[in-house]
């Protein structure tokens, strides 16, 4: 079988600080992972914030190059690639939907500049039919987006839009950091529900970078789980996340917050304030 | 609306309306995203506010907070803070009296942190800009507070040199989130202020939001949509839904006794590590704020609908002590 998308030892390091104090980061370290060409699937990246999950999304997107180590689409180097060729087959899902759209663009414009450039749209009428057609994968329409501006929106339905505009291009892959960091447990669950049925009627593969343990359970096939830019732990999802074995991986499962956890601030959490006498009546 | 003895309310919404109101291409429109919402907040306490996306938590918290800008502007009602008795809205005082108390006694944590930071000064520059006037002290003194209130969002000083855009979301939410406590005001919005964090930072920064206002018995008004988080931080929480509130009580209560068909529904849906069938989601989507639904604006996708639903608004009644609700199946006979 082929890869699709191949990592092999990716690295990526940045100088942070002034003049005098210039210190390297090392965002990613050696990375590595394939994802099959005829077995599509959705690839979880879990890990806590600054363990680069979002370096690493943009490595894959061919936004930033690598250090050290390559990223290989089906067999060529990202970096080789003619970047439209590249975007009609790999489309990006940002966390903060109104930091992906410019405040002074209509969002039916985002859709039809993809479905033009990427979609293989030839006129304004495929393009609308291909947006509207995406939209309506996302629970909106054309005519609820036409003509609105990013602020007229909320963040979810915004989120929304965003998947949908990255489906008008007809990807084979997509690449959503955090896309359901900001949104509601019933939005999410309609959105990781959507990147199932992109996966399983449309053969989509989609890298899903979350902190969110629930879905990424629920719905990946795999997943890798960074620390400090490297993977700690990698494996079959629902396998990892019901028996983890590195430390790091149980603590996050155990800072899992759910309506069961009723009062762990309130009461059980050992703060030295709450302990206070007098705090608590 | 009880309050318990010795816990005078801090701040008390009323009847609270915030509309936008936008002219694009010679259309007008109106949405009505805070359509007469009423609450309180009491000294030492944590009151949350959780709802699905575009509920109105945002523009509802903005608008108390006064951050009024068009096309949001506020139509009605008051939101009064105790320590501006003078005004029923801080958007209703002048902008020398908001300076003075902004910080100190009111912050806000906003949805996204790039907001607040100044992307072009070190986040140092940033803690002596808001910060160092209502603190005082040496420039030295000031930094060594600023380092070590850092630390408690497990930070490390060096940060204070970093410029934003040098630190990945998670760091520069929990800077945000430092400079929001470091002057220990009275009052803190927070919207949505982990929720870009992962798991176990998060966790980390709750237990640091509750220490903190334990310490100083200051007030917060925490949104959130995730209820796993309300479930273990806050103390009381209120539920809305396209605009208005629907319920609310102390926390424990709307767990484990929620009343309104909307709440029954969030706290049934939410999914957990271990599910590997969908949980089942609500019929329809969330009303258009702009054209809402007459009477009770869940109506269209309520089980328990009737008829006077349709055509009624279901006020907010004290169905049991502490714990409000507006919904006509609930409380019979009670119209807003
Ligand atoms: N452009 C940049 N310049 C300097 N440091 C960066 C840059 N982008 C990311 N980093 C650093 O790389 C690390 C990983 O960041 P990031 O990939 O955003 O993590 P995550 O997405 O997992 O939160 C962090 O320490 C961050 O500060
Ligand atoms: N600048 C704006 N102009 C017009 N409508 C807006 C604007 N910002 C938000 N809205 C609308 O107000 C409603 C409430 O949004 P918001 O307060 O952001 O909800 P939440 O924070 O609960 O997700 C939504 O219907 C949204 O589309
Ligand atoms: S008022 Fe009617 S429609 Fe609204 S929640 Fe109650 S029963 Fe349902
Ligand atoms: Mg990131
Ligand atoms: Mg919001």
């Amino acid at each position: 079988m082929s890869a699709l998308l191949e990592l092999d030892k990716v690295s990526k390091s940045f100088s942070r600080g002034g003049l005098f104090s210039s210190r390297r980061v090392d965002a990613v370290k050696e990375v590595s992972f394939t994802l099959d060409d005829g077995r599509p699937e959705i690839f979880t990246v879990i890990g806590e914030s600054g363990s680069g999950k979002s370096t690493l999304a943009r490595m894959i997107l061919g936004i930033n190059a690598a250090s050290s180590g390559q990223v290989r689409l089906a067999g060529r180097d990202v970096a080789s690639y003619e970047r439209r060729a590249f975007m009609a087959q790999v489309q990006p899902i940002f966390q903060n939907p109104f930091e992906a759209f410019n405040p002074l663009k209509r969002l039916d414009r985002y859709l039809f500049m993809t479905a033009e450039r990427f979609g293989g749209a030839a006129d304004r009428a495929a393009a609308e039919e291909l947006a509207d057609g995406a939209l309506r994968q996302v629970g909106l329409s054309l005519a609820e987006v036409s003509g609105r501006f990013p602020h007229e929106l909320s963040g979810g339905q915004l989120q929304r839009v965003a998947v949908a505009r990255a489906l008008v291009a007809r990807p084979r892959l997509i690449v959503a950091d955090e896309p359901v960091s900001m949104v509601d447990a019933s939005l999410r669950m309609s959105i990781v529900n959507l990147f199932g049925r992109l996966r399983d009627e449309l053969g989509l593969s989609i890298i899903y970078i979350t902190h969110d343990l629930a879905t990424a359970y629920y719905i990946s096939d795999r997943l890798i789980i960074m620390q400090k830019g490297m993977v700690v732990e990698a494996g079959p999802a629902r396998a990892v996340l019901s028996a983890p074995s590195h430390p790091y991986s149980r603590q996050l499962r155990d800072a899992v917050l759910t309506p069961d956890s009723a009062g762990a601030f309130r009461a059980r959490h050992p703060l030295k304030a709450a302990a206070t006498p007098g705090a608590t009546p | 609306m009880s309050a318990a003895p010795g816990r005078a309310p801090v701040l008390q919404v009323r009847d609270l309306q915030a509309h936008f109101r936008t002219r694009y291409f010679g259309v007008d429109r109106e949405v009505r995203a805070v359509d007469g919402v009423g609450f309180d907040v009491r000294r030492n306490e944590i009151y949350g506010l959780a709802g699905e996306s575009s509920s109105g938590k945002t523009t509802l918290v903005k608008t108390i907070a006064g951050l009024l800008k068009p096309p949001l502007e506020m139509v009605g009602g008051s939101a009064r803070f105790s320590f501006l008795p003078e005004w029923d809205a801080v958007g209703r005082a002048p902008p020398e009296v908001v300076r003075r108390i902004r910080w100190r006694h009111l912050s806000y944590i906003m949805q996204g942190s790039m907001n607040v930071l100044n992307p072009l000064r070190r986040i140092r520059h940033s803690f002596r800009d808001f910060a160092w006037r209502h603190i005082g002290g040496g420039k030295r003194e000031f930094d060594a507070r600023a380092a070590a209130h850092l630390e408690r969002v497990r930070l490390d000083p060096s940060v204070l040199s970093a410029y934003p855009h040098e630190l990945s979301g998670g760091m520069r939410q929990r800077v945000t989130i430092a400079l929001a406590t470091i002057c220990k005001p009275d009052f803190i919005i927070a919207d949505e202020p982990t929720t870009a964090l992962d798991v176990v930072v998060q966790k980390d920064v709750l237990g640091m939001i509750r220490s903190i206002q334990r310490e100083m018995e200051s007030s917060i008004l925490f949104i959130t949509h995730d209820m796993g988080v309300h479930a273990a931080l806050t103390d009381r929480l209120g539920i809305m839904y396209a605009g208005r509130l629907v319920e609310d009580g102390e926390t424990p209560e709307i767990f484990g006794r929620p009343l309104h068909p909307y709440t029954r529904h969030l706290i049934a849906s939410l999914p957990r590590i271990g599910d590997v069938e969908q949980r089942e989601g609500l019929e329809g989507t969330p009303p258009n704020l702009a054209m809402p639904p007459p009477g009770c604006r869940f109506h269209p996708r309520c089980p328990l609908a009737m008829p006077l639903c349709a055509t009624t608004v279901p006020a907010m009644v004290e169905t049991l002590p502490g714990h409000r609700v507006a919904c006509h199946a609930v409380n019979p006979g009670a119209a807003a």
